[in-house]
């Protein structure tokens, strides 16, 4: 026996050696285009260093299929317990660790989490974790069948991107507000708004394809996807586009034998944000190339870098914004008059839909009357007219209000997101010490009067000097945003570019000193 | 050569197509935009979505399918022209009648129009729909450009039978089944029509010039059906001296006796054989090999290609089976084509005796056969329907009965328009419950009606409904299967067509997965069952035993003509590929070697690319010498299918040791499972290695065993430890192997 050449030319390397195959010299696809790639991704690709998949531990770790089943897992336990403690436990607030557990602690780790990493929270969710482990109808192996009808989210409503997923949130604030439920109230409450959002993922898992409830319809998918432009986890992103551009297997978003298909309709190859990576860690391993890195990079540069900007995380801010003001104003005397007023009227108890729905739309149309403003009375007199509704989605559409408002929107997200963290600091500090009565209260030992129980992290005063930090922090953190997206974005379009430069970060700047205005009436207000 | 000008597509409607772009979740992968058959869709390279032009949108909805996250809807009318019409010659006197039923495209105009009707998609689902993968474009493009010998160039580098495919073919459920129009619920374009078009106007060619490829090499191939012609076209078109043994005295196999004449004219069936022997193919007729003389024919060969069928036919297990009078479909398809084409000679039914069915008087007399005998038919499928109909030729009445309800069954309606049309009684939902005889032959039918609600619940026998027929004859036509002799001594056949896991991405791409029921393919999976037939294609490109290919029927069981013809042609392109050559005839070569191989931590999957590295540099020419190196390829374990290991000259297989110290001590688990999950190796050789911490334990000789159990030839192994694999220089080890894997003694 002896080794010799093969008589014919090797297969290209990349191609899986076989027989001869007389499909593709049938196929002529079209070219693809490439022109304006690199204008379009160079200020949105992380640095190639800063891809942690590089180190084979990390990429092993990323490569098992565990891994989320095991993120998921201690979540998942949690949260049922939250629901049984709930339901079963005591009805004292404090000491019921359903309630102490989620309001006190939860809550505030999510937003440390989207601030820092970004969608950390979604990889982890123990709600679309549950429904997708029924769907798939495994905890973590690649199965071919899923469970459910498979539909596709009807397209009037998708076209709306994040804006869904905001009014869910929306509505479960009010829920939240009007049953007490975070207050906390009675313990039962939470167990039953847990069980609804398990409940509501379910169902959308069994009636839709992929995460459509993740990228849609979860209450938090709007508020992490927008706020958690400001973190450092850049997501699982393309080390060289143009392998993914000549791929012709798309794994990672149909599926391959290791990998689902992106859950999350997001494609490494073009992403330019980490706005809609789940961090599930499908595409990595779905990926028959090896292409696809898992990145880090600077705060704050989902805020500032990406060239599209899209109209519907523009709205979702701004009605954020509207919410999180609501919460704060309603701390004040002059909203408990308004509200009682429409109670007597209405005869609906706090908080009534009217002054709720009112006062947020009211803030997110204050918002967006500031835009239109700003194009008035910066955008040149040569600007393109809109485009036809026809011709771009919603989404893409362009318009002289929108040149201006869009990216105003994107650079006052630190501002917002600082507002949602600081809203969560004075449960945090006032309560967060009666996690630990609350389990003792398991084993009887749990008390009202114990010292833990009664311990606060920080005073009062303190809490609001906390809080005006936070807002400081976000507010320079949202003037850097706003002055290079203005420089970028805004410049172009203006008559008077430094006008508007200084008008934008004006604005922010005003937007700051009403949040912190209102954290001092607040006073600390839970 | 005359080249018209048709528009490719396109009819004049008020009405058109509206693509919608969901640009929330258009990702800018332009899967859709690569292949669009018009160039309707773009991408903006502002947002990184897609744009779509509703004036260039023909609403054939490949966008729709192609796109991997459902970004895109057409709503709308699909504009295309209406499909030529084909007539039927529908015979005024059936007796005897050999007329082809089924006629082509009448003229150049009627030719250029429905090539006109064919988008020419850029990813062309028909040719993956196509079992042998013909260029559908490229010759539809050869017709268009007025050349027909220029499109019979196509059609000839992935099929010797386009005058037979093009009339035999359920296109339905393969090329114009998987045609766009066709995915998108409109009417595909007339894929056969065009191409018998191309064969009854201009002459497929012979073999002018005969390739090198092969050049010395012996191959007898065993049957001389579609399989053994494809297989004996390929292999004598690259050279090599190819001997035929078929065991009737005729050339063809099914081709010849299984279809009759009215759908297959004798002149056709005869032509690739023409051509083959012609072109220097060694036919010997009359010449049986009984599977167990395949061994021995082995030894007088470089490589062997069995294609002898699937000649087994299924009987009923009724009472009465074994009365006079009850055949296979074979026999009668025998009979009935020498007897019809003998003229006159309707002897096969004209020796049944009048029965008591209240029909007396000569059979043939009349062509409603109101007074010939009765043939009653078990089955309703193609061969039954030609049974059936042969049976109307002679003068025979014909019943088929089927027992699926009409619903579920199989037939192509066509088939059962033609044969309704000519006087068979098709019935569904019912089955023979048992036959009765006079005097040793049968006499009486008894018949039970059926009871079938879906399609993949077995028909149940509804009791108190039985009806007696008077039958003369009764035949079973209800399908074949491999003689056990064949399986037996092949092992691993049939080979199921079913295809688990996930399905490969350049076929979901292309969309002919996307609609799962097209209409006109009478609501049959058609990418599925194409993936299952590509499938059997490329494992057809695996010996089974040392030096030993099988393909067609012989392969998967009853199939297709066209099926069995790629089948047979590509394990001739393996035999090429491998050169393979009988003791004393030369020696093996080992071009390609395959490094399989399971790593957790990269130590093992080091130690695969030094190997490599070392195979390739012992293949390496002298320093001055010309000439390429060996092509060494590794993949992970869990990446090597069928396909692969059909490339491969020889194997290596590697994988770390798993256990605790003592413990469990074996081979990782994906290399276990794919161990116990290989196809047969056919004497191929192969190299183990595995990579240990503390010990190999017996990792090596349960490798062993399971290679060694699928045929392969284990010719050197060595466990190499961490320790030594983690040294910058390889390990001693992989020399070893790479020097065994050659056959080097000192290894």
């Amino acid at each position: 026996m002896t080794i010799l050449a093969p008589p014919e030319g090797p297969p290209a390397a990349d191609e899986p050696p076989g027989l001869p195959d007389p499909v593709p010299v049938a196929v002529h696809f079209r070219p693809p285009r490439r022109d304006g790639m690199e204008e379009r991704f160079s200020a949105t690709d992380p640095d190639r260093s800063w891809d942690l998949a590089r180190h084979p531990r990390v990429a092993r770790l990323l490569r098992d299929r565990k891994l989320q089943f095991l993120l998921i897992l201690p979540n998942q336990l949690i949260f049922w317990l939250v629901i049984m403690l709930g339901l079963l436990g005591t009805v004292v607030p404090g000491l019921n660790f359903g309630t102490a557990i989620t309001w006190y602690i939860w809550f505030c780790l999510v937003f440390v989490m989207m601030a820092v990493v970004g969608r950390a929270w979604c990889a982890m969710c123990p709600f679309g974790g549950f429904a997708e482990w029924i769907q798939r109808r495994t905890f973590w192996q690649r199965t071919q069948k899923t469970l459910g009808l498979g539909r596709k989210f009807p397209e009037p409503l998708a076209r709306y991107g994040l804006i869904l997923s905001v009014g869910s949130f929306i509505l479960l604030t009010w829920i939240e507000e009007f049953f007490n439920i975070a207050g906390p109230g009675n313990p039962a409450a939470t167990s039953l708004m847990v069980l609804g959002i398990v409940s509501s993922a379910l169902i959308f898992f069994l009636v839709f394809e992929r995460r459509t409830f993740c990228r849609y319809v979860c209450p938090l998918s709007g508020l992490i996807g927008s706020v958690g432009a400001m973190g450092t986890g850049a997501g699982f992103r393309t080390r060289d586009r143009e392998v993914c551009v000549d791929c012709q297997t798309k794994d990672c978003m149909r599926g391959g034998d290791d990998g689902f298909g992106c859950p999350w309709y997001t494609w490494p190859g073009s992403a330019d944000s980490n706005l809609t990576c789940g961090l599930c860690t499908e595409c990595y391993k779905a990926c028959p190339s090896d292409n696809i890195g898992l990145f880090v990079q600077p705060p704050l540069t989902s805020v500032v870098a990406p060239t599209r900007r899209r109209a519907d995380v523009a709205w979702a801010v701004a009605l954020l914004w509207g919410l999180v003001l609501f919460q704060q104003v309603n701390a004040t005397n002059v909203y408990a008059s308004v509200d009682g007023w429409l109670t007597g009227i209405t005869h609906i108890r706090y908080p009534n839909p009217i002054d709720y729905l009112g006062l947020i739309g009211l803030f997110a149309l204050a918002f967006a009357g500031i835009g239109w403003v700003l194009s008035q009375a910066f955008g040149r007199s040569d600007l393109p007219p809109s485009s036809p509704a026809a011709s771009r989605s919603f989404v893409d559409r362009t318009s002289r209000f929108r040149s201006f408002f869009v990216p105003l929107a994107y650079g006052v997200i630190p501002v917002v997101g600082a507002d949602y963290f600081a809203r969560q600091l004075p449960k945090f500090f006032k309560h967060a010490s009666r996690i630990v009565p609350s389990v003792g209260a398991w084993f009887g030992h749990g008390s009202v009067h114990s010292t833990l129980y009664n311990t606060r992290m920080l005073s009062n005063p303190e809490i609001v000097a906390v809080q005006i930090a936070v807002i400081g922090l976000g507010t320079v953190a949202a003037l850097w945003a706003t002055w290079k997206i203005a420089g970028r974005d805004l410049v172009p379009v203006a008559s008077h570019p430094v006008g508007a430069r200084v008008a934008t970060l004006g604005v922010v700047l005003g937007f700051g000193v009403l949040a912190s205005v209102l954290y001092v009436i607040m006073h600390a207000a839970s | 050569m005359t080249v018209l000008d048709i528009p490719t597509h396109g009819v004049s409607s008020d009405a058109s197509p509206h693509v919608q772009v969901l640009t929330d979740r258009c990702a800018g992968c332009q899967e859709c935009s690569v292949r669009c058959p018009t160039g309707a869709i773009t991408l903006d390279a502002e947002t990184w979505t897609v744009l779509a032009d509703d004036a260039a949108c023909v609403g054939c909805r490949q966008c729709v399918r192609t796109c991997p996250f459902s970004a895109i809807t057409v709503d709308g009318p699909v504009l295309v022209e209406p499909r030529v019409q084909l007539s039927q010659h529908h015979p005024e006197h059936l007796l005897a009648d050999r007329t082809e039923t089924r006629t082509g495209i009448g003229s150049w105009a009627e030719a250029l129009a429905e090539a006109a009707r064919c988008l020419d998609c850029p990813d062309p689902t028909c040719v993956r729909g196509c079992p042998a993968h013909n260029d559908i474009p490229g010759f539809i493009r050869s017709i268009r450009a007025g050349d027909l010998d220029q499109a019979h160039e196509v059609l000839r580098r992935t099929s010797v039978l386009p005058d037979i495919c093009s009339r035999v073919c359920d296109q339905a459920v393969q090329c114009e089944g998987a045609c766009t129009w066709s995915l998108g619920d409109s009417v595909p374009v007339a894929i056969g029509a065009l191409e018998r078009f191309i064969c009854d106007n201009a002459p497929v060619p012979g073999f002018d010039q005969v390739g090198t490829a092969a050049a010395g090499m012996e191959v007898a191939v065993v049957g001389s059906g579609p399989a053994g012609i494809g297989a004996a076209a390929e292999l004598v078109a690259a050279g090599a001296s190819v001997t035929v043994y078929e065991r009737d005295d005729e050339p063809g196999g099914l081709l010849r006796w299984g279809i009759p004449d009215f759908t297959l004219p004798d002149a056709l069936a005869r032509r690739p054989w023409d051509v083959l022997t012609a072109a220097g193919v060694d036919l010997r007729l009359g010449h049986p090999i009984a599977e167990a003389e395949v061994a021995e024919l082995n030894g007088h060969y470089d490589a062997v290609v069995v294609a002898a069928g699937a000649s087994m036919p299924l009987r009923l297990p009724v009472g009465g089976a074994e009365l006079d009078g009850v055949w296979d479909a074979t026999r009668f398809l025998n009979e009935a084509h020498a007897a019809l084409a003998g003229g006159a000679g309707l002897d096969v039914l004209r020796r049944l005796p009048a029965t008591g069915s209240g029909m007396s008087g000569t059979p043939g007399g009349d062509t409603d056969g109101a007074d010939g005998p009765t043939v009653l038919v078990l089955g309703a499928g193609n061969t039954a329907m030609d049974v059936a109909r042969s049976a109307r030729r002679m003068g025979a009445r014909a019943i088929c009965v089927d027992w699926m309800d009409r619903r579920f069954a199989p037939v192509r309606p066509d088939e059962l328009e033609e044969a309704a049309a000519e006087g068979v009684d098709v019935r569904f939902s019912t089955t023979l419950e048992r036959l009765e005889g006079e005097d040793g032959r049968v006499a009486v039918a008894h018949l039970a009606r059926t009871r079938q609600e879906s399609a993949g619940e077995r028909p149940e026998v509804v009791a108190g409904l039985g009806v007696a027929e008077h039958v003369d004859l009764v035949v079973m036509a209800m399908g074949y299967r491999i003689v056990p002799e064949l399986v037996e001594s092949v092992g691993g056949v049939p080979v199921s067509k079913s295809v688990g896991g996930v399905p490969d991405r350049r076929w979901q791409g292309s969309g002919i997965l996307a609609n799962t029921a097209p209409e006109f393919a009478r609501h049959q999976p058609v990418g599925k069952l194409a993936i299952g037939r590509e499938h059997a294609r490329v494992v057809a490109g695996l010996a089974r035993q040392d030096r030993v290919w099988v393909a067609g029927d012989a392969l998967v069981g009853p199939s297709t003509v066209v099926e069995a013809m790629a089948q047979g042609k590509h394990a001739a392109e393996a035999i090429v590929h491998h050169q393979p050559r009988r003791p004393g005839h030369g020696e093996r070569a080992l071009a390609r070697v395959l490094v399989a191989v399971e790593s957790r931590s990269g130590t093992t999957a080091r130690c695969a690319r030094q190997l490599a590295e070392a195979i390739s540099g012992r293949s390496a020419p002298e320093a001055g010498e010309a000439g390429p190196e060996a092509e060494v390829r590794v993949l992970p374990i869990d990446k090597v299918g069928v396909a692969e290991l059909a490339w491969a000259d020889a194997l290596v297989v590697g994988s770390w040791v798993e256990g605790l110290v003592v413990a469990k001590v074996g081979p990782a688990r994906a290399t276990r499972s794919w161990l116990a999950a290989l196809p047969p190796l056919a004497a191929m050789p192969v190299a183990l290695f595995c990579t240990y911490a503390v010990s190999p334990g017996g990792t090596l000789a349960a490798m062993r065993a399971e290679v060694e159990a699928h045929g392969g030839q284990v010719v050197v192994e060595e466990a190499i430890s961490r320790r030594q694999a983690s040294r910058s220089e390889p390990p001693s080890g992989i020399a070893r192997l790479a020097a065994g894997l050659a056959g080097d003694p000192a290894s």
